[in-house]
């Protein structure tokens, strides 16, 4: 009886390190995650709206009815990343996840001159090459520098009303997402 | 031989099952980790950031959220109202009360599942701050409701539980410090239709 209750009280801890174990090994092992269901929507590097634009399930959950959304998958590795979109709209913002999908960055329009998009991701290397020798293209870029590999960059833009949608949906469409 | 074989399988099922059991229910219920509650409202700051707890951090993993950046915004969501009841699609309630200072804010409702309620065929289903009518000390009163209302209507439809989403963009409450000490407007049940 009591080697049973001994086993009772060894197995309460083991389920305690379970737990623990099963908790911080989750992120790297879910399958659902951001990254993976943006991988099956579109290629690296392609641009994909996220919010269920046209009528199929929104890839992303939780996208406010009055945005929309586009996402695009970059590798660090490869090289530094460029988004750029003409045109305006009332209010875009812009976020950077990592490759578990937690926000290591965020900025809005009124980062910027004039509104315009047009940032370049890179790490903390890639900037130090690139501020030795500054291409001509990045002179109005924003730079934003990241701790991150992989990733996922994400830019909402917002809908007052149905005479934007167009608008937003012409400029989410004209994202270019490309490695430099 | 026989019973010591018989108590190592004991130990190892109550840890397997007991483990993996225990981060599932807690993933499923346990949602009040690093939550900031206003009145009725409840934000999670540090969702979706490196910052969040491991229970945050595994929930974001396993639901494929994209979490509002801290320059984006912040977003509250409410469940019940100021008596306490949870939050029906089938009644309509007044939401009333100060916001806090925000380039513009929207306001929803979503289903159980998080999908958005509309409002019938022709409404959209969402409220924004730049099409609201203020109240003469900047307050605001919206009607919410299956019924058409004057004034500010965020129009419902359907039946059973539904949660309210506030979420303000570009908002200095949005950093680390600022979202204790803000107000949020109260939410009261006016009526039900039977």
């Amino acid at each position: 009886m009591l080697r049973l209750l001994y086993a009772l009280l060894v197995g309460i801890v083991g389920a305690g390190i379970v737990h623990i174990a099963v908790l911080l090994l989750l992120p790297q092992f879910a399958e659902r995650d951001a990254w993976s269901s943006l991988a099956e929507a579109a290629d690296i590097y392609k641009a994909v709206r996220i919010d269920g634009a046209d009528g199929s399930p929104p890839i992303v959950q939780a996208v406010d009815p009055l945005f929309h959304a586009a996402a695009c998958r970059f590798d660090l590795d490869e090289g530094p990343v460029r988004l750029s979109a003409p045109g305006a709209v009332p209010f875009w913002s812009v976020s950077i996840y990592n490759r578990a999908g937690q926000n290591v960055y965020s900025f809005n329009d009124r980062a910027t001159e004039r509104g315009a998009l047009d940032f370049v991701v890179l790490t903390r290397e890639q900037m130090i090459e690139v501020r030795k020798a500054m291409p001509e293209d990045f002179q109005k870029s924003i730079f934003v520098q990241v701790p991150t590999g992989e990733g996922i960059v994400v830019i909402r833009s917002f809908v007052p009303d149905p005479t934007w949608e167009k608008a937003t949906s012409e400029f989410l469409a004209r994202i270019a997402c490309t490695k430099e | 031989m026989l019973k010591t074989a018989f108590l190592t399988f004991v130990v190892l099922c109550i840890s397997i099952v007991g483990g993996g059991a225990s981060v599932w229910y807690a993933l499923k219920a346990n949602e009040s980790v690093g939550a900031v509650t206003i009145g009725e409202w409840t934000a999670f700051p540090s969702l979706g950031t490196p910052d969040a707890d491991p229970y945050s951090k595994a929930r974001v993993s396993r639901e494929g959220l994209l979490a509002l950046g801290r320059a984006e915004g912040l977003s509250f969501s409410a469940g019940h109202d100021s008596a306490g009841d949870a939050l029906r699609r089938e009644c309509s309630y007044r939401i009333e009360g100060a916001v806090p200072s925000a380039r513009f804010w929207t306001l929803y409702a979503a289903d159980a599942a998080g999908n958005v309620v509309r409002g019938g065929k022709r409404r959209p289903g969402a409220l924004h701050s730049y099409q609201i009518l203020h109240l003469p000390d900047n307050t605001v009163s919206i009607a919410a409701g299956a019924h058409p209302a004057p004034g500010n209507w965020l129009a419902l439809s359907g039946e059973g539980p539904m949660t309210l989403v506030l979420t303000f963009f570009d908002t200095p409450i949005a950093s680390s410090t600022g979202a204790s000490d803000v107000t949020l407007p109260s939410i009261v049940r006016v009526a039900c239709d039977a």
